[in-house]
């Protein structure tokens, strides 16, 4: 069994599992048709959002550079990594050089990509994650399970026993309210300490160089305005030309992601703090990481880049639903991480993600910006076949398939024996065990097939 | 090769017409908004759950501390209040409250102005300044607002201000919310757990 | 005037269940068709399409071009086939010059059979009935590649006597993703589990769906539980044939 297949049958055995991810996924699902029924025209707005989308991945280098100037001139200091390992060394110096003992960090999957937070204990800092889920995460010692509810994965029984074993001052009442409130105890203090805020960014904002976060816990703000200094780390495909252009894309993401009208809150973030401001960083950094997104431009993939992450396409996917984000086993899971995984840590070791997936389409209809993501994966699929990486019983069958079914008069002649096979193993209609299709009697019946096919019935009827 | 000329070498190519990125924004998808009025629409909007703000109005800035202090008695908290150094509010007689302006951790209300409302959201604009500070209005428990109602402007693409950008621009719709537990929606996540708008008529 | 039409009648529904394919005649003939079926035709490809094997999915596609192309118009009783050769074989042959107008040719005179009798010629069944109360599952490709949602309950409407039970997550996929049940089956039967309870769960006595393949999965699945829903593709019904053996019932 390959790693996916060990921890997709780990995850279908546990029930707890299932409970938690319908609880929220259905949630999401539920709350997001609600909010496309009430939007005046939802098609033609994501038409709209791919456009810009598409637009800017066509012209990301100047809108890179003009991004990188505004920043500049707001007194941001712009900082570029071309891997993972770049843009952590990068993070770790600035917090290095500010003395940080502690940083608190607001949620950012590009964080998570490119593993910073290892990167920040190996430096022997501090970290506090201030997203709920991300704290829950943390407690629990355990990787996000999706891009906006990492602990989507935990029941709340599972919580309340991790906050009352971790928190100074837990619940006593078990209500998820409750469970809230302690984490509100256990967290204000320490992010009001903490010397760093680390955040990601929803949207980079290239004609006025500020960065757009969205949160509707708050955190990120409170992570950011009282540390000395503020550090972001961001994909470069986050550009947005203007502000009216974050307008549409951010009545997208709430809608697709939470089914909000917009999240609670919404901040653009533009320089350090300025002279006499009473609050905001004394610093602020702007590091642009590639981390694979040029590949992926030049190679097929730049309708991925298109994504802003607001998880429609898991909560909406039908495997998601039954093995969770963790069988996954990379950074981002479900469609969109069945289709970047393999660009960000290569094919070989995540051809099951790309295989894993029924193309049944939806999540491409749910998506915000209409990345294709089933031809994506059938992208994948044909490197991953050119490349010899599925398993030579594929190969030989579809081979086989193809040998006889191009071979018309062999085909009826193959067919009709293998007909007759079948039929041999069936009774009352029903074919309870079938070699070589295991995979389908182990846990449904086959159908009996019938006694001849429609060509030789046809054929027979139909002959003058 | 530096990272920065390695990623920009990659991506050269032709500067982008202005006139296309502007043609991605003409008659934007959004919700209709009665824009004769933008009052009504910005309240129906705070009322949603997903926002839940309650509201009062006032006619002159000097009404600002009884409605503050009839809201927070109506609360059952003391007339304890983070104020922003904003000499708009200078008409404003705060006896009987007890004043500061430096948030503590564990503030029970503060106030801020909103530079605009947004009747599409119901979302509250607010931009940093040496006279806005933004910490209070996400360590308070209460966030009280005074917004101007020539302020409530219709859509979204209304929220940011021409020219300079402050160092903080942000929109507030709602109270500190979550669902980071099996997507049940809690208030008072990280921040305000009531948001209360005062509507400045005059 | 006769329309003449060329029937796909796709591998699956040659092999396994014939009836769809003697149902789809039938119910192009009332609609006044005269049906050819064309003798070169096997597979068109769909499982090394999905699987990344394009040389044979190029290589298929080929000669289902070859073979449909002589005709007016091409029917197919499955929403998945039909969307492969709408959808895709022009992509398969997007750099082929040759093989391109005569893929996008093929392509645009493909329907699938429930979408060309309610669209293209808009007919309804006459003097069809049965009593029975169905539930219809959208298979995903019918749906999301060629837009079928209303033309088979349209259709199936016109059945005297049929009650249509709307079924929870009608639009959910049901876990059958052609290779992907055979190579993750452990997943595969978690969700067409669930299925099979939305489906009982309706109370009706039949399980309509427009691609062999789903019904297959789903029926196969209900047989296994216990359930006693029947399953039959749709056309099958509108042709006056739901009154024959259901899928997995001999005569």
């Amino acid at each position: 069994m390959s790693g996916f297949d060990t921890r997709a049958a780990a995850a279908l055995a546990d029930s707890t599992l299932k409970t938690a991810v319908e609880r929220t996924a259905g949630t999401a699902e539920a709350k997001r048709t609600l909010a496309v029924a009430a939007f005046p025209d939802f098609e033609a707005a994501r038409t709209r959002a791919a456009a810009i989308k598409d637009h800017v991945i066509a012209h990301l280098g100047h809108y890179l550079e003009q991004f990188e100037a505004n920043a500049i001139a707001a007194g941001a200091q712009v900082h570029w990594a071309a891997t993972a390992d770049e843009a952590c060394r990068i993070v770790v110096d600035i917090c290095r050089k500010a003395n940080a003992k502690n940083v608190a960090r607001s949620k950012s999957m590009l964080g998570e990509e490119i593993g910073l937070q290892h990167a920040l204990a190996e430096a022997g800092i501090g970290r506090i994650e201030t997203d709920l889920a991300e704290h829950i995460i943390q407690l629990a010692d355990e990787r996000p399970s999706h891009i906006i509810w990492p602990a989507m994965h935990k029941t709340r029984e599972q919580v309340s026993a991790l906050f009352k074993a971790k928190h100074r001052t837990p619940h006593e009442e078990d209500s998820i309210a409750a469970m809230a409130e302690s984490a509100r105890r256990e967290l204000r203090e320490q992010m009001l300490g903490a010397d760093v805020g680390i955040s990601g960014a929803n949207f980079l904002i290239a004609d006025t160089g500020a960065v757009c976060t969205v949160t509707n816990e708050g955190n990120a703000e409170l992570s950011l305005v009282p540390p000395r200094v503020h550090i972001v780390t961001a994909g470069i495909e986050k550009i947005v030309p203007s502000m009216p252009h974050a307008v549409h894309m951010l009545r997208m993401l709430a809608r697709s992601a939470t089914g909000a009208a917009l999240t609670q809150y919404t901040t653009f973030y533009t320089g350090p703090k300025r002279a006499h401001d009473r609050d905001g960083p004394e610093e602020m950094h702007i590091v642009l990481v590639d981390n694979g997104r040029t590949n992926m431009r030049e190679e097929g993939l730049a309708d991925m880049l298109r994504c802003i992450r607001c998880g429609a396409c898991m909560n909406h996917c039908v495997v998601f639903r039954q093995i969770g984000g963790h069988a996954y086993g990379g950074t981002y899971p479900g469609p969109m991480g069945a289709v970047l995984t393999p660009a960000l840590d290569g094919l070989a070791p995540n051809r099951d993600l790309v295989q894993a997936c029924t193309l049944n389409g939806k999540c491409q209809e749910v998506c915000p910006v209409r990345i294709p993501l089933p031809t994506l994966l059938k992208g994948w699929r044909e490197k991953s076949w050119r490349e010899g990486l599925e398993p030579t019983s594929m190969r030989m069958g579809l081979g086989l398939w193809a040998w006889v079914a191009r071979r018309p008069a062999l085909y009826r002649l193959a067919t009709g024996l293998a007909l007759r096979a079948m039929r041999l193993l069936g009774r009352r209609g029903w074919i309870e065990t079938l070699p070589l299709a295991g995979g389908w009697t182990r846990h449904r019946a086959m159908p009996r097939p019938a006694a001849s096919s429609f060509m030789a019935q046809y054929r027979k009827e139909r002959r003058p | 090769m530096n990272a920065r000329d390695a990623i920009l070498g990659r991506l050269r190519g032709a500067a982008p017409d202005a006139a296309q990125a502007a043609a991605l924004l003409v008659a934007p998808e959004r919700p209709a908004v009665d824009e004769s009025a933008l009052e009504a629409e910005f309240l129906a909007r705070l009322a949603l759950p997903s926002v839940s703000a309650s509201h009062d109005a006032i006619d002159t800035i000097a009404d600002l501390p009884a409605a503050i202090a009839r809201y927070l008695d109506a609360q059952g908290e003391a007339p304890t209040l983070c104020l922003p150094p904003d000499p708009r509010l200078d008409p404003c007689d705060w006896r009987g409250f007890t004043l500061h302006d430096v948030a503590a951790p564990a503030e029970v209300a503060a106030l801020a102005i909103a530079r605009r409302g947004i009747a599409e959201t119901g979302s509250l604009i607010f931009e940093t300044s040496p006279a806005a500070p933004m910490l209070p209005n996400f360590l308070a428990l209460h966030h009280i607002v005074l917004l101007a109602t020539r302020d409530i402007a219709p859509y979204l693409e209304d929220a940011p201000l021409p020219g300079t950008q402050p160092r903080a621009h942000y929109w507030i719709t709602g109270v500190s919310g979550t669902t980071d537990i099996e997507g049940t929606y809690v208030r008072g996540a990280h921040g305000p757990r009531f948001l209360h708008v005062i509507l400045l008529r005059g | 005037m006769t329309q003449q039409v060329a029937l796909f009648v796709t591998c699956l529904v040659d092999l396994m269940r014939p009836r769809i394919g003697f149902a789809a005649i039938r119910a192009l003939e009332a609609a006044g068709c005269d049906v050819i079926v064309p003798q070169g035709q096997t597979c068109c490809g769909q499982p090394a399409l999905n699987s990344g094997d394009r040389d044979h999915a190029a290589a298929l596609a080929k000669q289902t071009i070859a073979a449909l192309e002589p005709y007016a118009a091409i029917i197919v009783p499955s929403g998945s086939c039909a969307g492969t050769i709408r959808c895709h074989y022009p992509e398969i042959f997007a750099d082929d010059a040759q093989w391109l107008p005569r893929a996008q040719a093929v392509a645009a005179k493909t329907h699938e059979v429930m979408a060309y009798l309610d669209d293209v010629l808009g007919w309804k069944p006459d003097g069809v009935s049965l009593d029975a109360t169905a539930t219809y599952h959208d298979s995903c490709s019918g749906l999301r590649e060629l837009g079928i949602k209303a033309q088979p309950r349209r259709l199936l409407k016109a059945v005297d006597g049929l009650k249509l039970a709307p079924l929870a997550g009608e639009e959910t996929c049901c876990g059958f993703g052609g290779t992907f049940c055979v190579k993750y089956p452990a997943i595969s039967n978690a969700i067409v589990g669930e299925k099979a309870n939305a489906i009982d769960a309706t109370g009706a006595d039949l399980l309509l769906a427009g691609d062999l393949g789903c019904l297959m999965n789903m029926a196969g699945k209900l047989h296994r539980d216990g359930s006693t829903v029947r399953a039959f593709h749709a056309i099958e019904l509108i042709a006056g044939m739901g009154d024959g053996p259901a899928i997995g019932e001999e005569p």
